[in-house]
């Protein structure tokens, strides 16, 4: 039997949340795929455009972006501007034809392990019958 | 009708007066009908000048040249530049304000009004005319245009040669001016987006099948790049050395910088080129079609910013060019965004 396919997820959380909220969930030894590389950055705002398309470009089959929940940023506005941005990026990638589903958008706070654990599952689960992700890949 | 003797005027008295160093025009090229951008010093020099509806070009981009130009004088001369500009053109000026690339001082906006027209597409043209040499093109007193060629005068309705631009066009007029000429004339319009439809009604992978054919032929020439005029930045993601080479960079520091993206023209990395530059044109485009008309492989580049113009409008109510004083796009924000597609 063929080896069932693992997509491969690049997150990009941010520091004062959502890569709280990974580290509690694994501070707290809750269970949850391995397919997530997480990639912690300062602030959900400052995920160029580019590092998603990227991402993509490097061969991850889906990508997420996570920040605080809107009022919550260290930097009081910064997921503001990320939500515009990645708005426009996402609208940017369905329209020329990637999976709407391989690029996704959270708001996990420090305290939210639970639901963390929890878009990473559905997020395999929806990248699993969707098969490599071709389109961007460099050298497929 | 934008009289080009007024033009001549009005350009003449400017240059008379000394108020610019040159004036950016239009005049005959030496290949037929298409004109070419005139820099003009000389007052009697003015004659040169012509006004038609072959003037495609969008000259605000000698504006970053200059300002290029400028920054590397001893004793630059400090006056402005007169720019003769259509509506969308004078769109392009006011984002370059908004971004504080140029100061108001620094150009002399003569606006033209394109008047419920527009310019030609060379290529609809060509085509309607069936490869007859075209010598002459001229605003005609309905909506059409008069073409002269060997054969004689013929009356095209312009619908059918406009670029899809100027069919799309919201404002046909200058925004910003200091001197305006002709009538602030603003065409009804069903639908601002038709260019679009084509490809939004198609299926996802439909439009992935669309867009591979074409960032396929991508022959990564830059020359979108390079006449757009909100391309300025002085280093560019996609060039390979993007970082200051000094005597005491290491080959290993060398090697280890980020290649964002390939240089080899492959489908893969055109794509992230092209989204790139879509992405960083989003509420800046101000849908010159400049980036379209000059891709020697027809690219339709022009539907990408198209797009997220439309999503801006949509999405967050906005407007490129249309004020030089507003907030851009992606450093505004409202509490009302939408974020229904956020977990």
């Amino acid at each position: 039997m063929a080896e069932e396919f693992e997509p491969k997820i690049v997150a990009f959380l941010c520091k004062w949340c959502s890569s709280a909220g990974s580290d509690l969930a694994g501070v707290t030894r809750m269970e949850y795929p391995s397919n997530v590389v997480p990639i912690t950055v300062m602030c959900s705002g400052s995920v160029s455009p580019l590092y998603i398309f990227s991402a993509f470009n490097k061969g991850a089959d889906g990508v997420l972006v996570s920040g605080c929940h809107p009022g919550d940023c260290h930097y009081i506005k910064g997921n503001f501007y990320t939500r515009r941005r990645i708005t426009m990026v996402k609208k940017l990638l369905e329209y020329i034809g990637l999976e709407p589903q391989r690029f996704q958008m959270s708001w996990v706070s420090a305290a939210e392990g639970t639901k963390y654990t929890q878009i990473i599952k559905d997020f395999v689960k929806e990248l699993k019958p969707l098969g490599p992700q071709t389109k961007l890949r460099r050298n497929p | 009708m934008v009289n080009l003797e007024d033009l001549k005027k009005e350009t003449k008295k400017i240059l008379e007066e000394e108020r610019v160093k040159y004036i950016i025009g239009y005049k005959r090229g030496s290949n037929g009908l298409m004109p070419v951008p005139a820099f003009i010093k000389n007052p009697e020099d003015v004659e040169k000048l012509i006004w038609d509806p072959a003037c495609v070009y969008n000259l605000s981009r000698f504006l970053v040249d200059e300002k290029r130009r400028k920054a590397k004088e001893k004793k630059p001369d400090e006056r402005a530049v007169g720019l003769i500009v259509k509506g969308c053109d004078s769109r392009a000026l006011n984002v370059l304000l908004q971004e504080k690339f140029i100061n108001r001082d620094d150009v002399y906006i003569i606006g033209v009004s394109c008047e419920n027209t527009g310019i030609v597409d060379e290529k609809k043209l060509a085509k309607k005319l069936k490869g007859k040499k075209i010598l002459k093109i001229e605003y005609s007193e309905k909506d059409n245009f008069v073409t002269t060629t060997e054969d004689g005068k013929t009356e095209i309705s312009a619908q059918g040669i406009l670029a899809e631009r100027c069919l799309e066009c919201r404002a046909g007029f200058p925004v910003i001016y200091d001197v305006f000429l002709g009538e602030k004339a603003k065409r009804k319009l069903d639908n601002p987006c038709k260019s679009l439809e084509n490809i939004e009604n198609l299926s996802g992978e439909e439009r992935w099948a669309f867009w591979k054919e074409q960032f396929d032929k991508c022959i990564r020439c830059y020359a979108c790049r390079s006449i757009c005029p909100m391309c300025y930045c002085e280093e560019c993601v996609v060039d390979t050395i993007n970082y200051a080479v000094a005597t005491d960079t290491t080959a290993e520091e060398k090697a280890q910088r980020i290649k964002w993206i390939e240089k080899s023209p492959v489908a893969s990395e055109n794509i992230v080129y092209h989204l790139v530059r879509a992405i960083h044109l989003a509420g800046r485009c101000i849908d010159c079609g400049e980036c379209e008309r000059v891709c020697p492989l027809d690219i339709p580049i022009r539907l990408l910013n198209k797009k997220l113009e439309k999503e801006a409008r949509e999405l967050f109510g906005y407007e490129a060019g249309l004020d030089p004083d507003q907030v851009s796009l992606i450093s505004s924000f409202k509490d009302e965004d939408p974020d229904d597609f956020i977990i």
